[in-house]
Order: structure tokens, then C-alpha cells, then sequence
């Protein structure tokens, strides 16, 4: 299997504290990966750095056979932050939102094309927005937003996609039809990285759970997640 | 002859809807991404532009432009570097550009009617030159505000996803900000350097009662700013003694209340056709 995301000894912390300390992962095209683990163990951290949006402090880093800070290579990722990142300010529609998730692949002065728009109109459905893809993003539920930003990171096809808590907010009705979704993708060929606290809304489509544990990156199985690692088990 | 179809008028009026059309198209990424006061800050920094301009002899538009440019690079690179995000550092600038000004006009015996224009506006004295002037300008912003909108707009959407997909998010604000710095130059004569922001955010906060969309908030906020234009010059004109770059700015501000009672009236009833 093609290797896309490889960690080779790299450090990465903040002020005292280390995040990461030598770590090592490689991940693979095809694979469904849940990171999963407490609040402030790393893992936003881990997905900020495969987007060369942090730098590592030591070792390296090579993202879909190149560096995480060329455009290249970022254009062939989708990334979906935690929660609504954006200024309320001016009203913004689904489709409008979504669309912004083509444009690193578009060059300047193209516009969106008839394919592009089926892209875009095919990522909206894919999350269940279509009735609402006009609507104003700010007036819908924190959910339906949630899927909105989602659909941003899906409708550029990429080969790498990093979702932080992609189920905030989601009712857990709709939650197995997206990982349904997410797992066709990684079907396909992309390798699909998602933060979770809860590797449940995953269990059935999950190939790997990984956990950051004393500077390191380690796979576990999903019983002893339950075991050691869920933040709502009792002490 | 009619006095609203007198060459000066006409000249204000084309002045000012072109003003009125730039101004908002780029005040809805400024606005977006709660960057409304950088346009105040170009504004005093360019009155001292106008001022050095005048000390050495060039026409005013000309030192306002090199020194809005000048403030905006200035101002983006404390942005980035995450200076700017106390009001402190912007008002310093701000205080920094107009006493500058103040300064130096006074000391060459020009604190007179020409800085009162500069600061609120005389479009009816716009000179045909100046008219080419102010052409060039908002056609340039408005040129390069529709090849770089898809970009511009995922930057304004959310700076870090669109890095993080690759965007040269860097290049696209200082792109931002120097066509803020042009259109202070170039709404200098209608507006004034100390109104001119208000054209560029209050229309925006119209447009955005009315639509559903970021494309559509931006051409209500076009359409806004444009009648704020024209019927701020008209009522001037009517009125014989009333200062334009004001009558421009308080009929903008009067649209956005029509539109805010209109934009909640609408809400309802789009509220209640999806309930239904």
C-alpha cells in the first residue's frame, strides 16, 4: 500500500510540555485511522502538522510523498477544523461554503466549471444538506453547519483527508450514514484520518485507532480505548 | 439648465458611483473578516500622505495613494505577526497619520478649505484628471476583486483552512489591503479620508440584512452604495449648503435602517414558509 502520511522522530510541543517526542507513524492510502484520546493529548496538534500549519521541532515529516508545507501537496488534502471557524459577520450560503473547498484546486482567473458545480452539489447531498444548500450557514443548527464544513473538506476528492471531531453537534441518527461515507471514500483510495473522542461513531467502518501517549503515537485496539482511554469512563 | 445636470454635478455623480460600487464590493471581505477599521486607519494615514504631497508639490491623490500603500503593507505585516490585535496598536496609527498631517500642512500654510475637502470630501470640485484618476482606481479593484474573488472569499470564509488547502493566504492579504489603500485615494475626493471607510463597511452592513448569501449581500451592498452616492449628491445639491462627503454618508446609514426593518420583516417570512 502506497504510504501517504510517514512521522519519522519528530518532536513537537509547547512551551515545557511535549506533545510529541520521536514520534513515528506511517499511514497508508485506503486506511480509516480514528484518533482518539483527551482533550489536550495532541491530537488537533498531529493534524495541524501533517497541514504544515505547525512546524516540528525536530525530525520529519512527508505528506502524500512530499512536504506538508507545499501548495502541491496541500491542494490534494481536505481538512475539516473543530466547530465553525469562520466570522459571522455577512451571511454565507452552504453552497458557497462548500465551493471554497474546490478553489485551491482551481487556478486563478478559472472559474467553476458544470463538473465542478456537480462536485459541489454532489458533496452537499453527500451530507445530507441538499434541500439546504441556499440557506444562510449561520441560520442552520450547529450540526447541519458541522456537515456543511465537512462537505468542504470532501468536495475536492482528496487523497488525505483530516477531520477534527467531524461529529460535533450531528445528531447520532445521522452519524453512521456519514461514517458510511467517509469509509466509501477510503474505499476509493483516500486515506481518512478523523479526531474523535468517541471511536464509536466509527466502530463498524474504523481500520485503526491511534492514541498519543507519552510523546508517542501507539495503536490500540477499540476495547482497550474503552479500558484506558475514554475520558467518560469512571476512574 | 437643470443645476443636478451641471458639468460639476455629473462628474460627482460618476465619481461617486464608482466609488459607491468599489468601495462596499471590497468592504464585504473586510467586513467578513472584522477588518472594518483598517480602511480608518489607511484613511488617517493617507491625510498625512495628502500633507507630505502637498509640502512637495504633487497633486494630493498622488501622496494619499504612496502613503495608503505604504499603511497598508504596514498594516498587514503587524496583522500577521498578530500586533495588531489590540486596539492600542491600530489607534496609534491612527493618531500617528493625522497629527503627521496636521503638522506639516500648518507648517507649509495649507491647513485651510484644501484639508477640510481632503478630510470630509468636495466632489463637486473634482477636476476631469482627477475624474480619470479615480476611474482607474475603482475599475483596477474591481478588476482584480473579480479574478481573485473565489480566492479571496475562501480566505475570508476561514484563514487557516484556506492555508492549510494551499492558498498563497499571505499574497491574497496584502492583495486585500492594497486595493483598501487605492480605494482611499480614489474615494478621497468624493467622501473624504475620514468618511471614506463608512462606504466601505456601511453598505456591506445593508447588504448583508437582505441576502442569503455572501455573492448576494454583495450586490445589495453595491446597490447601496451607489444610491448613497447619488442621492447624498442630490440632496447636497437641493440643499445648497450641505457638505456631500456628510449628506453621502448619513444617506448610506439611512438605507441600512430601511433594510434592517425590510430584512427582518423578510426573515420572518421566510422563517415561517419553512415552517409551513
Amino acid at each position: 500500500m502506497q504510504v501517504t502520511v510517514a512521522f519519522s522522530d519528530v518532536k513537537f510541543g509547547y512551551g515545557a510540555t511535549h506533545t510529541l517526542d520521536g514520534a513515528d507513524l506511517q499511514l497508508s492510502a485506503g486506511e480509516f485511522i480514528v484518533l482518539a484520546g483527551s482533550n489536550g493529548s495532541g491530537k488537533s496538534t498531529l493534524l495541524k502538522l501533517c497541514l504544515g500549519l505547525l512546524k516540528p521541532q525536530g525530525g520529519h515529516i512527508e505528506v502524500l510523498g512530499g512536504s506538508p508545507f507545499d501548495p502541491n501537496v496541500l491542494r490534494r488534502t481536505g481538512y475539516a477544523p473543530q466547530g465553525l471557524r469562520m466570522a459571522t459577520s455577512l451571511p454565507v450560503s452552504v453552497t458557497e461554503v462548500v465551493a471554497a473547498g474546490l478553489t485551491p484546486s482551481k487556478r486563478f482567473f478559472h472559474r467553476m466549471n458544470r463538473l465542478d458545480w456537480r462536485k459541489i452539489n454532489t458533496a452537499i447531498d453527500s451530507v445530507g444538506l441538499g434541500d439546504l444548500s441556499a440557506e444562510c450557514l449561520f441560520e442552520l443548527s450547529g450540526g447541519q453547519q458541522q456537515r456543511a464544513i465537512l462537505a468542504r473538506a470532501l468536495v475536492g476528492e482528496p487523497a488525505l483527508l483530516l477531520l477534527d471531531e467531524p461529529t460535533t453537534g450531528i445528531d447520532r441518527g445521522l452519524r453512521p450514514a456519514l461514517a458510511a461515507e467517509l469509509r466509501r471514500r477510503a474505499d476509493l483510495g483516500a486515506t481518512v484520518v478523523t479526531v474523535s473522542h468517541d471511536p464509536d461513531d466509527f466502530h463498524e467502518v474504523t481500520d485503526r485507532i491511534l492514541v498519543i501517549q507519552d510523546g508517542q503515537i501507539e495503536q490500540i485496539t477499540h476495547e482497550e480505548f474503552h479500558t484506558h482511554f475514554d475520558p467518560r469512563a469512571p476512574e | 439648465m437643470n443645476i443636478l445636470l451641471e458639468n460639476f454635478v455629473v462628474r460627482a455623480y460618476i465619481a461617486g458611483a464608482l466609488v459607491g460600487v468599489a468601495a462596499p464590493t471590497i468592504g464585504c471581505f473586510l467586513v467578513q473578516r472584522k477588518l472594518s477599521l483598517i480602511g480608518d486607519g489607511m484613511g488617517h494615514l493617507a491625510f498625512a500622505g495628502v500633507a507630505i504631497g502637498v509640502a512637495l508639490g504633487f497633486t494630493p491623490v498622488w501622496g494619499a495613494l504612496v502613503m495608503a500603500i505604504l499603511g497598508a503593507l504596514l498594516l498587514e505585516r503587524l496583522r500577521a505577526r498578530g500586533r495588531l490585535s489590540s486596539d492600542l496598536s491600530l489607534a496609534l496609527i491612527f493618531y500617528f497619520g493625522i497629527a503627521l498631517g496636521v503638522v506639516v500642512l500648518s507648517a507649509t500654510g495649507e491647513f485651510n478649505a484644501t484639508a477640510f475637502g481632503v478630510l470630509f470630501g468636495s466632489p463637486f470640485s473634482t477636476t476631469d484628471h482627477e475624474l480619470v484618476v479615480i476611474s482607474a482606481l475603482c475599475i483596477l479593484v474591481l478588476v482584480v476583486t473579480a479574478v481573485f474573488y473565489k480566492e479571496l472569499l475562501a480566505v475570508a470564509l476561514d484563514e487557516e483552512t484556506a492555508r492549510a488547502s494551499g492558498l498563497p493566504v499571505d499574497q491574497l492579504n496584502v492583495l486585500m489591503v492594497v486595493m483598501v489603500a487605492l480605494l482611499v485615494a480614489a474615494g478621497m475626493r468624493v467622501v473624504g479620508l475620514l468618511l471614506m471607510a463608512a462606504l466601505m463597511v456601511v453598505p456591506v452592513a445593508t447588504g448583508s440584512r437582505l441576502a442569503h448569501s455572501f455573492r448576494g449581500a454583495m450586490y445589495w451592498a453595491v446597490g447601496a452604495g451607489v444610491l448613497s452616492a447619488l442621492l447624498g449628491v442630490v440632496i447636497a445639491v437641493e440643499q445648497g449648503s450641505l457638505a456631500p462627503g456628510g449628506t453621502i454618508v448619513l444617506t448610506s446609514i439611512g438605507l441600512f435602517f430601511v433594510a434592517a426593518v425590510v430584512g427582518r420583516r423578510a426573515a420572518r417570512l421566510h422563517t415561517r414558509g419553512g415552517a409551513q
